[in-house]
């Protein structure tokens, strides 16, 4: 279970998160979409406890697969020990590393120093360190960006398992609204630090449609 | 958290960060200077004196370790922050003593790894003249130790910045202050704490063949005090 119970954050005198409430239940996949500079990463990041939250609170049960937006690791380990050390820090067997490699595709790249991956390469490792103790919750900020079409149909079907045949909670951060549509259970919009719209794709039609009216010309262009 | 969790987090780090700095070219780049200003300056002073000693090394590298630690120091935390992993650890959530304790560990591992060449001085001692046991013994110690605080010092700087260069030059600022407290203290009114605090007595009492218990004592409280700090600022920066 993931929930934001009222959530703001201030950032000096600025509000970027304001009241923000939503929760993602066990075998869920919640929609978190919105434009540029909405608040989805800070609201994240207080969700995963690495940003105080200046009122309201955030819970997340069990520990939480997370992956961040633009995600890096460490350019002079392999991706197998690269592995191997996050299963360390993670406190989960190391055997675990090979299973997250298979079922995130980069099992064929395990002795590969990070360094030489592609941005596609590199993302799939860091969708693998989120699999790593199989968490009840994953938090995942863009999961499929730099993805070529084969990975990123891969990359939704895997996600998609983690809450029908895992039972997991998942919060998916994307600004693919055909992925929010095919993916998610539910979708959470977040404009300009407040929480505008919570709907089920398949129930609101044309989620695109309704994404734009809810956001307005002004705040896309 | 278990201690073994702990030590397993700590391990991990450790390894990780060692495999990460000597992989990049600035251990050896660091070496490399500090050996080639450490022997100019060494044989120069030894061939004035002509007498076999150890004692002139070892300020000596004491004194370039000021440059050299912070260097080795100051990627521990301050490249984690800019790259966005650090987020990643605290996510987890790992908890900042083992963090703290495995970047310290490696960076100070690293910075024994760059003056281990020094040993060879010895050698060559040995065999030019009878250098005695004693000052060689306690000057190593000393060193050591010294190298134990002044990246524990590279590390609290590191925590705070998420800019390796505003690390690294903080850092030597901070040890510089130290290494020269004692200059001038005669004339304020503080000036006999001034002198207590100044690394460089202590480094030059090791040289000297003395293992003072006071002397150990004051680098490991400047180590501790400087590594709980650090984890003061990563928890801070966990929950800013």
């Amino acid at each position: 279970m993931i929930a934001a119970r009222e959530l703001s954050r201030r950032f000096g005198g600025r509000t970027v998160v304001e009241a923000v409430s939503f929760s993602v239940g066990p075998g869920e996949v919640v929609g978190f979409v919105g434009p540029n500079g909405a608040g989805k990463t800070t609201t994240m990041r207080m969700l995963l406890g690495i940003l105080r939250p200046s009122s309201g609170e955030a819970a997340v049960d069990g520990p939480v697969g997370y992956l961040p937006e633009g995600f890096a690791a460490y350019d002079a380990l392999s991706v197998r020990s690269y592995l191997r050390f996050m299963t360390r820090v993670k406190r989960v067997p190391g055997e675990d590393a090979e299973r997250a490699m298979t079922a995130a595709g980069v099992a064929d790249l395990a002795g590969r120093p990070v360094a030489r991956l592609s941005k596609g390469e590199r993302q799939r490792v860091g969708i693998a360190q989120s699999l790593l103790g199989s968490p009840p919750a994953y938090v995942l900020d863009e999961p499929t960006q730099g993805l070529d079409p084969k990975q990123v149909v891969e990359a939704r079907a895997l996600v998609r398992s983690l809450a029908t045949d895992h039972g997991a909670a998942v919060l998916l951060s994307t600004h693919l609204l055909a992925e929010a549509s095919a993916v998610c259970d539910r979708v959470v919009v977040i404009v300009a630090g407040r929480v505008v719209a919570e709907e089920r794709p398949g129930e609101a039609g044309d989620l695109e449609a309704r994404f734009l009216r809810l956001v307005g010309e002004r705040e896309l262009s | 958290m278990t201690t073994r969790g702990r030590r397993g987090v700590t391990g991990a780090v450790v390894r990780k960060d060692l495999a990460t700095l000597w992989s990049s070219p600035l251990p050896w780049v660091v070496g490399a200077l500090l050996h080639a200003a450490l022997g100019l300056l060494y044989f120069g002073d030894l061939q004035a004196r002509q007498q076999a000693l150890i004692q002139p090394m070892v300020p000596l590298a004491g004194f370039l370790l000021l440059a050299a630690a912070p260097v080795l120091s100051m990627r521990s935390f301050a490249e984690e922050s800019r790259s966005g992993t650090l987020d990643l650890l605290l996510a987890v959530p790992a908890r900042p003593r083992p963090l703290v304790l495995g970047k310290w560990l490696a960076a100070w591992g690293s910075a024994l790894g760059v003056l281990a060449p020094a040993g060879a001085y010895v050698v060559l001692l040995r065999w030019w003249g009878r250098p005695d046991t004693g000052p060689v013994v306690s000057g190593f110690v000393g060193l050591v130790l010294f190298c134990a605080a002044l990246t524990a010092i590279g590390v609290l700087t590191s925590s705070l910045s998420s800019s390796q260069p505003v690390a690294a030059v903080v850092a030597l600022f901070v040890t510089l202050i130290l290494w020269f407290a004692h200059v001038g203290s005669g004339a304020l009114a503080a000036g006999p704490l001034l002198a207590h605090l100044s690394i460089s007595e202590r480094l030059r009492s090791f040289a000297a063949g003395v293992i003072d218990s006071g002397d150990v004592a004051f680098l490991a409280v400047v180590t501790v005090a400087a590594l709980l700090l650090a984890m003061l600022a990563v928890d801070a920066r966990r929950l800013r």
